[in-house]
């Protein structure tokens, strides 16, 4: 009895020991990087780069190996924040929100397009900035939707009505059908191809977008900072930076294959993801993103986009100022107190790309 | 203290002892959790996916004491306690969603009382017998879309998901003990001279009311899931509103807290339902 008592109890320790050991034994040897990307116009190009073989050929030149792999949007945040990824795909105000406050110090190596008209501001019944207050708005609350219905506002001299609005957090997977199917619900703000889908119906009609706000919604790509300094790291930032203008250029050349498959990579038709295309603006070249990102005129824009966070609580409960989670640029300016600096942008390999030297 | 092994059915344990067994296991995640947050913020001090002590409680208190972002209050700087709580994220979330879960409650009973008819009046349980059945079958999220045209996105697209959710099960769980009343108590109260509804209401009714009230028990958690679904979907207050807006910044130090709330406020609601089954039905051994 004692002795069966014991054995059991001998394979559950050696069960233990093995599910524990499981993950170390199984470490690969070539160095092994995981990127996240979710749909996205700007974004799509990933599932391209990686159909297409360009991503293993740049992989193979650093000697490294890179997955990517398709999330859903918050999903991809929160591995990313994490850490069970090593880069990932989002915009500015999120690269700042979710992990640069949630203390994980992260790093933009790509900055890939900005939101050109993508995400709009919908209403029925003729509305505007000035009778909107009071209105329910059906949006995804907290994240660029909120962002551009307040600049909206803001733009349209209505800034002290932003209190008065009433906002209905709504899913993205159910906004286009809980929107449309009620002449009751007024206005929405959501992004494309949900816009087009909307837009659709002839009683509705568009009163902002994100081109009258050029360059404040970015996509980009992020990887922890912590990892980008190693060397290992760095040939990441290389492999991938070099595959993606690889692959960005044929998308902008309209190649047939590239379109193909980064629409179908969202499931849209090609003719949908050629719309989509049209507002996004693609950095297509290096030189561009480098230029882009080394302009003054970035901090400017980042600066509306870290005072918003502040306002609406998105940088977390202990924080007390805005200055609290800092940004430091290419040119070595730093937005906030030097010594918390946790988002950064890093033009070199955009620049590397621009000179060749990848 | 010989009978303590735990494969001894006869086992006699003294109160002592089993006091520390049950808080064994909650000690043990308590701990497991301490553990992860310790490691997490040896590696990194502003780690929010599993927040510390300090900042569970700097959460707690913002959500109890602070007022919601969408309220209009501006507190003033003398403002009292309850003034604060009145208005702050925890109190007007419960009350939008407690007001949409005892709603939905209410709507129940005549759902239970259209159970006991269709259970005992054959000419009801043809009409709705199998509709109900089939209607049982069908997966209520799917019906939103349907819903969200109905009853619009405010308040009743998501008290009809709710109701449309555990209705049927109820319904036909209550049926189900309403055949299990022996046939002879019913002709039994009939040679006594009963009525119809004597039957229905004052011999069929009473005994399975304890049986109904097991059943809402355990009703309350897909009761509690469908309100969650209706409110993560679209809502501009509630509690699972605060959870799917503070989840898109990683807000774990609200979400924790709102989490354990609402486990609170489910056990308590059973307590009382058991409670009350109790007091009405001493008679009845669940």
């Amino acid at each position: 009895m004692i002795k069966q008592r014991r054995s059991s109890l001998i394979v559950v320790l050696f069960l233990a020991v093995a599910v524990l050991a499981a993950p170390l034994a199984a470490r690969a040897e070539t160095p092994t990087f995981t990127v996240g990307w979710s749909v996205y116009a700007g974004w799509n190009p990933y599932f391209y780069m990686q159909k297409s073989g360009i991503l293993k050929k740049w992989a193979d030149k650093y000697g490294i190996a890179i997955k990517v792999q398709r999330f859903d949007y918050a999903a991809s945040l929160d591995s990313f924040v994490s850490k069970n990824i090593d880069a990932c795909t989002m915009t500015n105000m999120e690269a700042l929100d979710m992990p640069a406050a949630a203390g994980v110090d992260s790093t933009a190596i790509i900055v890939g397009d900005y939101s050109n008209g993508n995400d709009a501001v919908l209403v029925r019944n003729n509305l505007n900035f000035a009778t909107l207050p009071g209105k329910p708005i059906m949006l995804v609350q907290k994240t660029v939707s909120e962002y551009l219905l307040e600049r909206g506002m803001v733009l349209n001299g209505q800034q002290a009505q932003l209190r008065s609005l009433k906002l209905i957090n709504t899913s993205d997977s159910d906004i286009v059908a809980a929107f449309l199917n009620n002449k009751g619900n007024q206005a929405v703000v959501t992004w494309k191809p949900l816009v087009s889908q909307i837009l659709g119906d002839r009683s509705v009609h568009s009163i902002f977008d994100s081109s009258k706000i050029p360059g404040e919604i970015l996509d980009l790509l992020v990887v922890r900072t912590e990892l980008l300094n190693t060397p290992n790291g760095q040939k990441f930032a290389k492999a991938i930076t070099g595959a993606w203008y690889e692959t960005i250029q044929q998308v902008v050349a309209g190649q047939a294959n590239a379109i193909k498959y980064s629409a179908a990579a969202s499931g849209d038709s090609v003719d949908s993801y050629k719309e989509q295309l049209k507002t996004t603006a693609l950095f297509s070249s290096p030189k561009a993103a480098v230029d882009f990102t080394t302009s003054p005129a970035l901090q400017q824009k980042m600066n509306l986009v870290r005072q918003f966070c502040f306002q609406h609580g998105l940088l977390g409960q202990g924080i007390k100022s805005v200055d609290d989670v800092a940004i430091l640029y290419p040119n070595g300016a730093v937005q906030g107190r030097k010594d918390r600096i946790r988002f950064r942008f890093n033009a070199a390999y955009m620049q590397a790309a621009q000179q060749g030297k990848l | 203290m010989t009978n303590l092994s735990p494969f001894d059915i006869q086992a006699r344990p003294n109160r002592l002892l089993m006091q520390a067994l049950s808080a064994l296991v909650f000690i043990v995640c308590i701990g497991l959790y301490t553990h992860t947050s310790i490691v997490r913020h040896r590696d990194n001090p502003e780690d929010r996916i599993v927040p510390s002590g300090a900042q569970l409680m700097a959460g707690i208190k913002s959500s109890v004491l602070e007022p919601a972002e969408e309220s209009d209050y501006i507190p003033p700087d003398n403002a009292s306690t309850w003034e604060l709580v009145h208005h702050s994220m925890i109190w007007t979330d419960t009350m939008a969603s407690g007001s949409r879960f005892l709603i939905s409650l209410a709507l129940l009973i005549p759902c239970v009382v259209l159970a006991v008819h269709i259970g005992l009046f054959p000419i009801f349980g043809a009409v709705f017998m199998r509709f109900v059945l089939f209607f049982d079958k069908i997966v209520a999220l799917s019906l939103l879309p349907i819903l969200f045209i109905v009853f619009g996105i405010e308040e009743w697209s998501k008290i009809a998901l709710i109701v449309i959710g555990v209705a049927p099960t109820m319904v036909l769980d209550t049926i189900g003990m309403v055949k299990a009343v022996p046939r002879e108590q019913i002709v039994k109260a009939f040679t006594l001279d009963a009525n119809n509804f004597d039957v229905a209401y004052r011999v069929v009714f009473p005994q399975i009311l304890p049986q109904i009230i097991n059943s809402l028990r355990l009703n309350l958690k897909p009761m509690m899931l469908f309100l969650f679904a209706g409110e993560m979907i679209a809502a501009s207050n509630g509690l699972a509103y605060r959870i799917a807006i503070m989840r898109r910044h990683m807000g774990m130090d609200i979400i924790i807290p709102y989490v354990l709330w609402v486990a609170l406020l489910l056990f308590l609601i059973d307590l009382s339902l058991r409670i009350l089954n109790r007091r009405l039905h001493p008679w009845f051994q669940a």
